[in-house]
């Protein structure tokens, strides 16, 4: 029984457990993973703490030594590598190199949205099915609120707003993107923003929605939908 | 000073001069690191191997755990009594089996071992360690939230695996070389206690396995931070190729099984039957789970069962496919 290998396995769960009380685990995986990863945390911290103190009171007999940690060391890298730095979630990089999404148009019939209602807040992935649904038929004059980060910054002023779906991780993301036509200014890549607006019609492969405000904000705690 | 206690003295100030040396070593660097993750590449690189060793952790406590359990409670002649006599038809039992353990591949290697260890047939092991992240109830529910209204993807999933895992233990009874598998490594064993023992199994094989995890995940990463996948949708409407593409596709993106439904529903551009072959392979072999299986079986298996495996999921894949979409 190795000592080593027993502090290996409590940083695991330690790097766990910050990630999981401090929130960045929001950027990895999805929110509902936390109770398990806190399981998961708790397990490992008291099986590497009891591997510690096992290791101090018996010692490490020859058989242990020959076996060693091994390749265990490696998950000293991750540990190391979100101590000093946690990635960020995903941004830009990857929106192009992400699966399309495709929906099929005239598949079903969404239920109309109430113009008069106010601005009506959804994710990107319903505005796409929306959009496509009957040629937006049921956002026809609706006011509708995106929030998503800024993809790519097109020539002609416009940009191109996405937001990652994560199912599990963000191994598994695919990116809702909407253009952004009409907005007074155009804000940096990667800087996440809320657009109001309204439908119009796509020239396209994306949805385009017609911004009548723009509002540049932080990064929402779950930057997924 | 006894040469046990000097031993001793020694293995622990190795690993606490290594620990401490990466630390300030990555500390140092520290600038360096950060200077890197602000290059986007290297950041969606960083933030996906992450994700995908967060992703993994819960699994492969369940998974140690497990694999402890059975090391520590079943004894040595259990498995071989309950199982049929004949590997051959072993094997189903095994497959069906996967049935019962909720979450994703890693969790399966380790038990797999174990498995292996406490006197069951390799083969039936071996189709166990197939069919158990791709048939379990957990991942088949994600399956069918993924594609509404279409239960025949799930059944099509549930048959393809099974039929999957069944044909590679039978053709691993026939032809499989069982002295590939390494000799076993357990840690030794204080036969004293049983929660000592537990304790042990546990440790080893979270060390073991994370290890390759690691080296899994970050190929994987690398893999989806390179490859554009739009060069994928070039072949989507040739029905063979495209079916071989998502199979392949499936090998390097290594996503956890229950969410690669929402990726094979979410690529509408290829055919069912492909989908459905991304979804057989996948949770079969990977670069994660591949490295996962060198580090616990061997490179020698590895090197015949991961080739073995690609191909006859593909197959079953494609019958299915055919037969059912």
């Amino acid at each position: 029984m190795t000592t080593a290998g027993g502090t290996l396995t409590t940083l695991v769960g330690l790097m766990t457990m910050r990630l999981t009380i401090d929130d960045t685990f929001q950027r990895y995986v999805r929110l509902g993973m936390r109770p398990w990863l806190l399981l998961a945390a708790v397990c490992l911290l008291i099986l590497g703490l009891v591997t510690i103190v096992i290791g101090l009171r018996h010692g490490t007999d020859r058989a242990d030594r020959d076996h060693g940690v091994g390749v265990g060391w490696l998950l000293l890298a991750p540990v190391v590598a979100l101590l000093l730095v946690a990635p960020p979630s995903l941004g830009s990089f990857g929106v192009a190199r992400s699966t399309p999404i495709l929906v099929t148009a005239g598949r079903s019939s969404l239920p109309p949205l109430d113009p008069s209602a106010g601005p009506v807040s959804m994710t990107l992935l319903e505005y796409t099915e929306r959009s496509f649904d009957h040629d937006g038929r049921s956002l026809d004059g609706a006011t509708v609120t995106l929030t998503g980060f800024v993809a790519d910054v097109g020539d002609s002023g416009g940009f191109t707003l996405a937001r990652y779906q994560i199912a599990c991780c963000a191994a598994d993301a695919t990116a809702a993107v909407v253009t952004v036509v009409g907005a007074a200014t155009s804000p940096p890549r990667d800087q996440w923003v809320t657009v109001t607006g309204t439908w119009a019609e796509a020239s396209g492969d994306d949805p385009v929605v017609q911004a009548a405000s723009l509002r540049e904000i932080d990064e929402p705690e779950d930057p997924y939908e | 000073m006894s040469t046990d206690l000097a031993a001793r003295t020694r293995t622990a100030d190795v690993a606490l001069v290594t620990v401490a040396s990466v630390i300030v070593a990555a500390v140092v660097a520290r600038p360096l690191i950060h200077d890197l993750v602000g290059r986007p590449a290297v950041a969606n690189f960083a933030t996906i191997f992450v994700a995908i060793v967060l992703q993994s952790v819960p699994f492969l406590a369940l998974g140690v755990t497990v694999s402890a359990a059975i090391g520590t409670f079943v004894p040595p002649g259990l498995l071989p009594r309950l199982l049929p006599k004949r590997p051959a038809a072993a094997v189903p039992v095994g497959a069906l089996a996967g049935v019962a353990l909720p979450g994703c591949e890693c969790g399966s290697v380790p038990i797999a071992r174990r498995l292996v260890d406490r006197g069951a047939p390799a083969a039936a092991a071996l189709a166990f360690l197939l069919s158990a992240p791709a048939i379990n109830p957990v991942v088949l529910v994600a399956t069918a939230v993924a594609f509404p209204g279409q239960p025949e993807m799930v059944l099509g999933r549930f048959l393809a695996s099974l039929l999957a895992a069944a044909t590679v233990g039978w053709v691993w009874v026939r032809m499989g070389r069982d002295d590939l598998l390494l000799a076993r490594k357990d840690p030794h064993v204080h036969a004293d206690s049983r929660a000592l023992a537990f304790v042990q199994i546990a440790q080893h094989d979270f060390l073991n396995a994370g290890g390759f995890l690691i080296i899994g995940a970050a190929i994987a990463a690398a893999f989806q931070t390179v490859i554009p996948r739009e060069v994928l949708t070039t072949v989507s409407g040739n029905g063979v190729l495209a079916v071989l593409a998502l199979a392949v596709l499936a090998v390097l993106m290594a996503i956890c099984s229950e969410a690669d439904a929402f990726i094979a529903a979410s690529l509408k551009q290829f055919s069912p039957t492909a989908q459905l072959a991304f979804m057989t392979v996948g949770p079969m072999v990977d670069v994660k789970l591949i490295a996962l299986q060198v580090g616990t079986f061997g490179r020698g298996f590895a090197a015949r069962f991961a080739p073995l495996t690609f191909v006859v999921a593909t197959a079953s894949a494609g019958l299915i496919g055919w037969l059912l979409l």
